[in-house]
């Protein structure tokens, strides 16, 4: 099975060799083991094919005309014959001129260069070469003045920054995740301010339990990080809390998260195994760390397991603030969730802030592969913006249902624990700019607006829309998102009496929807030049 | 009259020194116009120019040497411009085969070249065995 792999690796890193026989080449042969029309060097055409043809499109194939004698295929078709025939001539062609290229000594001149394909012993050679911005085709030992990097200062105060990675003692700040497969890489590093969340697979076994790295507490926190890259201040990482996953599933946080646990062998179970590690970095404003902590899942392995799926977040604070997602600074950014939040109950008008947390994100019903409405609650999915989502889920309504709290379940279902009141204008709206933020309003259709006398029955919510207006704001080169409207609209049905033993599946949906409403642009104009004529003051002279 | 020197050689040392520098101008135009229109690196560039610019370097001495040596009648010079003509003539063959690119007028020109010098060594030949008897 290697050697087959080792094989078929081989036979993939060589590109296939270049075809230069003129009477072998042919550029209108598109489709495959068909005859392309009007294509008179297509092998696959027939003499058939070849009177059925107009003209030949691509009448001579030449090497490089710039050679002062060549082998040409000259096509041509022959329309005098009864049924027209395909002529095909191979000639010399002459180049005329005194500068033509009798020989050459360079055998890359006259033909593309076969690329050099990447294989585990030259990509770094070839990485260095070819992967800036830009490269030249000169070899790099001839280019005189070659940009050299530039020679790292030793008197600058070094610093992190955005996406660098965190450097420790040895090496890196390591997040395992998941490289080509869903095998974990340990030799991803993790980025300043990058905040991730990666899940990978390791495989295990009960018996090298304790010889696995990658299953003890040990492995993520013994390297300490440097505070400022290529200093010697260090930060050790700390444990912040061990939550302990037992094999059924639950969860359980430990007192004590000081003391470590290294993953050892009980009753054919490997425990104090680590399933996840959730680092928090703090930082100062000047990319400096100062804090480290981990946070572990630890949990059993039991003997059948052949494999594990660990998953790690890295997040970073930055010291004395309240860590708040932004969905983009200022505009919303595609895909970020939607900020949203509530007025603090008591305050009429808008004198303080406004309470934005996580908890209380607008959100919409997820759909389950089961699509049982009842069943369903809980599964939210936050709405991201931008981007319009539609979910649902069915309702089996038996005759002893009663329809009240099958309404209140079902405006549970589509809006969630806690539907927010407010949503956040700008991506990046502070709670304090109680101006920032956009109320929701919220509206009530009812399905059957025909006739009033089904007004007093039963009325159950079968759909919740939320539709986001929001325009571009800012300037034409680089215009912001802003939320400028939000309503939820909640579409009612009448619920009929069914008779006993009857029942009936209805589908519940809701749906975001994001329209632009952003105005065309208007030109705007310079002021027109004014003609500003005054007579001199002494025009009038002798009368004035 | 015993006069050795050889006039025809004369006239041609002074017809190859005028060659030459049209040879010369030429052949450096066109390694320029090869330079901008093939694709030609620069450790391919760097071997034909140096072969070009030898090949000046030494015709300064092989001609001085071949003059001196045909008026004097002295047969030491004109034995050392002919072995410097005949690392000349290595040169050229370089110019006309081993070049990147060898244009159709490259040929014309080291063809006429090497003809000239191959006839230029005939006669010097001739003169030192007419100064040595």
């Amino acid at each position: 099975p290697s050697d087959t792999r080792d094989a078929a690796q081989a036979r993939a890193r060589s590109a296939p060799a270049p075809v230069t026989d003129v009477a072998q080449l042919c550029v209108c042969d598109l489709l495959v083991a068909q005859c392309d029309a009007n294509c008179c060097c297509d092998p696959d055409c027939s003499a058939g094919d070849f009177s059925l043809f107009t003209t030949c499109s691509v009448p001579v194939v030449t090497g490089d005309s710039k050679l002062c004698s060549q082998k040409a295929a000259v096509y041509s078709l022959d329309v005098e014959a009864d049924p027209p025939e395909r002529i095909f001539k191979l000639i010399d062609q002459v180049n005329p001129s005194i500068f033509c290229i009798h020989a050459t000594n360079y055998e890359q001149a006259l033909y593309l260069k076969s690329p050099e394909i990447p294989t585990p012993e030259n990509f770094d050679r070839l990485l260095a070469k070819f992967g800036g911005a830009s490269f030249s085709a000169e070899p790099d030992s001839w280019s005189l003045g070659a940009e050299a990097p530039n020679p790292p200062d030793a008197n600058e105060t070094h610093r992190y920054e955005f996406g660098a990675p965190v450097q420790t003692e040895n090496a890196f700040l390591r997040l395992p995740s998941p490289v080509v497969s869903s095998w974990c890489s340990d030799a991803n590093p993790a980025g300043f301010l990058v905040n991730q969340a990666t899940k990978c697979i390791r495989s295990v076994s009960v018996e090298k339990c304790d010889s696995i790295q990658a299953l003890s507490m040990l492995f993520y926190i013994n390297s300490s990080i440097l505070a400022v890259p290529k200093s010697s201040q260090m930060v050790n990482i700390t444990v912040q809390s061990i939550v302990v996953q037992s094999l059924g599933g639950t969860r359980t946080s430990l007192n004590s998260s000081d003391v470590l646990r290294l993953p050892m062998v009980l009753d054919e179970l490997c425990i104090n195994a680590v399933l996840g590690v959730n680092y928090h970095i703090t930082h100062t404003d000047t990319g400096e760390i100062i804090e480290a902590a981990a946070a572990f899942v630890l949990g059993a392995i039991s003997k059948e397991t052949l494999s594990i799926e660990q998953s790690f977040e890295i997040s970073f604070t930055q010291e004395n603030a309240q860590p708040v997602p932004l969905s983009g600074n200022p505009g919303y950014v595609v895909g970020l969730p939607v900020r949203a939040g509530f007025r603090p109950q008591g305050y009429p008008s808008f004198p303080a802030g406004l309470l934005s947390n996580k908890h209380s994100q607008l959100t919409i019903l997820h759909s389950t592969s089961t699509q049982d409405c009842l069943a369903a609650q809980g599964a939210r999915a936050p709405v991201l913006f931008g981007y319009n989502m539609i979910s649902g889920c069915k309702l089996r309504i038996t005759a002893a249902m009663k329809c009240q709290p099958l309404a209140e379940t079902l405006l549970d279902v589509l809006k969630g624990q806690s539907f927010p009141e407010y949503v956040a204008s700008f991506g990046n709206s502070q709670a304090q700019d109680v101006l920032d933020w956009v109320p929701i309003t919220q509206l009530h259709i009812s399905e059957q607006m025909i006739s009033n006398t089904l007004q007093s029955s039963c009325q159950i919510p079968v759909s919740l829309g939320i539709e986001v207006k929001w325009t571009k704001y800012g300037s034409l080169v680089n215009p912001q998102a802003r939320i400028v409207n939000v309503t939820a609209t909640i579409t009612t049905s009448t619920l009929r009496q069914l008779p006993s033993g009857r029942e009936r599946i209805i589908p519940v949906t809701s749906s975001v929807v994001f329209t632009d409403i952003s105005s065309p642009a208007e030109p705007g104009y310079k002021a027109w030049p004014t003609i500003n004529i005054k007579l001199p003051f002494d025009f009038f002279y002798p009368f004035v | 009259s015993s006069q050795l020197s050889s006039v025809p050689l004369h006239i041609l040392l002074y017809v190859n020194g005028i060659y030459y520098i049209f040879y010369f101008l030429a052949t450096l135009a066109m390694i320029i116009y090869k330079s901008q229109v093939f694709s030609y690196p620069d450790d391919f560039l760097a071997p034909d120019l140096a072969v070009l610019f030898l090949m000046a370097i030494l015709e300064v001495p092989r001609s001085y040497l071949g003059f001196k040596g045909n008026l004097t009648e002295a047969e030491a010079p004109l034995g050392l411009s002919l072995g410097l003509t005949v690392a000349s003539v290595v040169l050229s063959v370089y110019l006309l085969l081993w070049q990147t690119y060898v244009l159709w007028a490259d040929v014309l020109l080291n063809a006429l070249l090497l003809a000239a010098y191959a006839l230029e060594a005939g006669l010097k030949v001739m003169a030192i065995a007419a100064f040595l008897s």
